[in-house]
C-alpha cells in the first residue's frame, strides 16, 4: 500500500507478527507445577503481518476494533513486547532490542494506565521524569510552563495523583509523556472515557503539538470525532491484519456518491431491509442510519419509498461520515443478515 | 542508570515506607518478638551444654541478634514484580530509559534503607544493651563484615528478581514464593547457623545461595569467623553474587519475550 522499503520513515514496520502463547495454568501448587511441565497451551494471533511507515511530522489514527491488534503493535514499536516476527524502527532503532535507547525519543500514553506515581503529587512524578529523561532545570522549566498552559494544568501539581479526576489524570498524563519533548508521541487510546470538553482540549493540544513542533503522533482510538479532526492519515486494522492505509480525506472521497439516511421512526421496526436500495448499518432504538449506495437521481424515489412504507418521523439526509466508512470497510467480509451486525455496530 | 536517577527510585520507596506507621509499629514489635523467641531458645539449648557449631552460649546469642537484625534490615518487597506481570502495570515501567533490574535494585534499596535505618539498627544496638551481648568489633572485621553484607543484600535482591521473573512464564507465583520462603528460612542462617546442620548436608548447602544471605553476614560480623575462613566465605559469596548476576540477565532475556501484557 503506501509502505514502501528503504524510504526514509520515522517509525516503520515490516510484516510485524505476534504470536501470544498462553499456558493455562491449573489451581494450587500442584497445578502450578503441572503448568510449568504441561503443554496445555492456548496460541492467540494479535498481529498477523502489520507493515506501514510513518514519516515525521505525520498524525496518524490507528484504528481497529478492540482485539484488532492495535495495543499490540504500540507495544512493540514502545520496546515493551518483542515481536514473533517481523521488523519495527522508530528512529532507525530497533525498539524491542535497543528499548532504552528508544524510549528517550519516544512519549508514550496509555489511557487505561496511568505513568504517573499513584501515591504523590503530580509535581513529584514530573520531577522524577525530569532526572530520569536528564532534562535540564532550564528545559524542564520551559517545557512545563508551555504543558501546563497548554494542558491547563494549573492546580493540579499539589495533587496527589490518586485524587485526580479521569480528564485531570489524562491531561497529566499526557504532559508526563513529554517532559523530555521526545519527536515521536504514541497516544494509546488517549481520550477513553472522557467527557465532550476534556476531548476537546485535548485535541487541540496535540493539535498544536503535532503543528508547531513537528511532533509525530501515531494514536489509537474509537472515538472517530479524534479522527476526523486530528488525523490526516488513517490505519485500519482487523484481526491483526491492515485493511486499509491512506489518508482521512481520500477515505471520503471512497464512496463519493453515497449519503447517509438518518431515520426516526415512529415506532421500533421489526424487519430488514426496508427498501432495497437502501442499506441498513445502524440502528439505535426507533433511530436507524441507512446508506444510500447509488447514484443519487434515485435517492428521493428511495425516500419516498421509505416514507410512504413505514411511519417516519423524522429524516435527514447526510455526506458518511467516517465512522461509517470504516464501519462499511469492516463489513464488507460480514455482511448483514437481519439484524445481527446492525445491533452489534449500535454500541 | 546512573546515582541520581537511582537514587530518585530509592527516594520514592523510601518515603513510601515512611507513610504505612501502623505497619512500622507492628514490624518493631515483630522484631523484638523474634529476638526475644530465638535468644530465649538459644539460651536454654546451651544451658544443656555449649560447644555445638563452635558457639558459647553468649556466642550463638549475638548471632541470633546479629541474624535478626540483618534479616530485618533486608526487608523487600517480592510480590512487585509479580504484581506489575498481573495487572500489566510493567508496562509504563518498560517505556522508561532504565534498566529493568536496576530500577528494582532501586526501588528495593530505598524500601531496605527504611527498614535498616527505622528498625535494623535500632533493634540491634537495643538488643546488644539489653542481653549484654559482647561483639568484637575490630576495624577488619567490621569492613569485611560490611561488604558481606552488600554481597549478602545483592544476593538475596537477586534471588526475589529471579522468583518474581516466574511470574513472566505462571501467573499464580505464590506457591513458588511459598518454596522460596521455606528454603530462605531453613538455609539463609536466619533462624539456623549453618554450623549446625549435619556435616553431610554441607555439601548441598554449598550448592545453594542461601547460606551466604544472612549466614555469611552475621558469622563475620559477630566474629564466630575465624579471618581465614571469612575470607574464603566472601569469595564465595562473590562467586555467587557473579552467577546470579548471570542468570538474571539471562533469565530477563527469556523473559521479555514472553511478556503479554494484561488488560491491554
Amino acid at each position: 500500500m503506501r509502505y514502501h522499503l528503504g524510504m526514509a520513515y520515522t517509525i516503520e514496520a515490516q510484516n510485524l507478527v505476534k504470536t501470544f502463547t498462553v499456558n493455562e495454568s491449573g489451581k494450587g501448587l500442584l497445578g502450578a507445577v503441572k503448568a510449568l511441565f504441561s503443554t496445555k497451551k492456548r496460541i492467540v494471533h494479535a498481529v498477523e503481518n502489520v507493515s506501514f511507515g510513518i514519516r515525521q511530522g505525520e498524525f496518524v489514527g490507528y484504528v481497529g476494533e478492540n482485539g484488532a491488534g492495535k495495543s499490540t503493535t504500540i507495544k512493540i514499536l514502545t520496546g515493551i513486547l518483542v515481536p514473533t516476527g517481523g521488523v519495527a524502527r522508530v528512529n532507525g532503532v530497533v525498539p524491542y532490542e535497543n528499548r532504552r535507547d528508544n524510549s528517550k525519543n519516544i512519549g508514550v500514553v496509555f489511557g487505561q494506565r496511568t505513568q504517573l506515581w499513584w501515591d504523590l503529587p503530580v509535581r513529584e512524578s514530573f520531577e522524577i521524569l525530569r532526572v530520569i529523561y536528564r532534562v535540564s532545570k532550564g528545559d524542564f522549566d520551559a517545557m512545563m510552563a508551555r504543558l501546563t498552559k497548554g494542558l491547563g494544568l494549573d492546580g493540579l501539581m499539589e495533587m496527589p495523583v490518586r485524587k485526580l479526576s479521569l480528564g485531570q489524570r489524562m491531561r497529566c498524563d499526557i504532559a508526563a509523556s513529554l517532559v523530555h519533548r521526545p519527536t515521536v508521541l504514541f497516544l494509546d487510546e488517549p481520550t477513553i472515557g472522557l467527557d465532550v470538553l476534556a476531548k476537546e482540549n485535548i485535541r487541540s493540544f496535540l493539535r498544536e503539538l503535532n503543528g508547531k513542533d513537528g511532533t509525530t503522533i501515531i494514536l489509537t482510538t474509537h472515538d472517530m470525532n479524534d479522527i476526523e479532526q486530528l488525523c490526516k492519515r488513517l490505519i485500519i486494522l482487523d484481526k491483526g491484519r491492515v485493511i486499509h492505509d491512506g489518508p482521512t480525506e481520500e477515505l471520503k472521497k471512497r464512496f463519493p456518491h453515497d449519503k447517509i439516511i438518518e431515520v426516526d421512526f415512529e415506532s421500533e421496526l421489526a424487519s430488514l431491509p426496508l427498501v432495497p436500495e437502501l442499506e441498513p448499518i445502524r440502528r439505535e432504538g426507533k433511530k436507524m442510519w441507512l446508506r444510500h449506495a447509488h447514484d443519487s437521481s434515485g435517492l428521493a424515489l428511495a425516500i419516498g419509498k421509505l416514507a410512504s412504507l413505514y411511519p417516519v418521523k423524522d429524516l435527514s439526509v447526510r455526506e458518511p461520515s467516517v465512522e461509517i466508512i470504516i464501519r462499511s470497510i469492516y463489513e464488507k467480509t460480514a455482511a448483514l443478515p437481519g439484524y445481527a451486525p446492525v445491533e452489534k455496530a449500535a454500541k | 542508570m546512573n546515582l541520581a536517577v537511582f537514587g530518585k527510585f530509592a527516594a520514592v520507596s523510601f518515603q513510601k515506607e515512611i507513610t504505612y506507621r501502623f505497619d512500622y509499629f507492628m514490624a518493631v514489635l515483630n522484631g523484638f518478638l523474634y529476638i526475644f523467641v530465638f535468644t530465649a531458645l538459644w539460651r536454654a539449648l546451651y544451658a544443656q551444654g555449649a560447644g555445638a557449631g563452635g558457639f558459647s552460649a553468649a556466642g550463638i546469642t549475638a548471632y541470633a541478634i546479629m541474624a535478626m537484625a540483618i534479616r530485618i534490615s533486608f526487608s523487600m518487597d517480592d510480590t512487585t514484580i509479580a504484581i506489575k506481570v498481573r495487572d500489566g502495570s510493567i508496562a509504563t515501567d518498560l517505556i522508561r530509559p532504565v534498566s529493568f533490574f536496576m530500577m528494582n535494585m532501586a526501588q528495593c534499596a530505598g524500601f531496605s534503607a527504611f527498614h535498616t535505618l527505622a528498625r535494623g539498627v535500632p533493634i540491634l544496638i537495643f538488643s546488644i544493651f539489653l542481653f549484654k551481648v559482647d561483639i568484637p568489633f575490630t576495624a577488619r572485621g567490621t569492613a569485611l563484615g560490611l561488604l558481606s553484607l552488600v554481597m549478602g543484600y545483592l544476593i538475596l535482591f537477586m534471588l526475589n528478581y529471579l522468583f518474581g521473573l516466574i511470574a513472566f512464564w505462571i501467573i499464580e507465583v505464590f506457591p513458588f514464593q511459598l518454596m522460596k520462603y521455606g528454603l530462605l528460612n531453613l538455609l539463609g542462617g536466619s533462624v539456623i547457623p549453618v554450623d549446625l546442620f549435619p556435616a553431610s548436608m554441607k555439601p548441598f548447602l554449598a550448592l545453594l545461595p542461601f547460606q551466604h544471605i544472612f549466614y555469611t553476614p552475621a558469622a563475620i560480623l559477630i566474629g564466630h569467623a575465624t579471618p581465614e575462613r571469612a575470607l574464603v566465605m566472601l569469595t564465595e559469596q562473590a562467586a555467587w553474587v557473579g552467577i546470579m548476576g548471570a542468570a538474571s540477565l539471562l533469565f530477563w532475556n527469556a523473559a521479555k519475550s514472553r511478556l503479554v501484557i494484561q488488560g491491554g
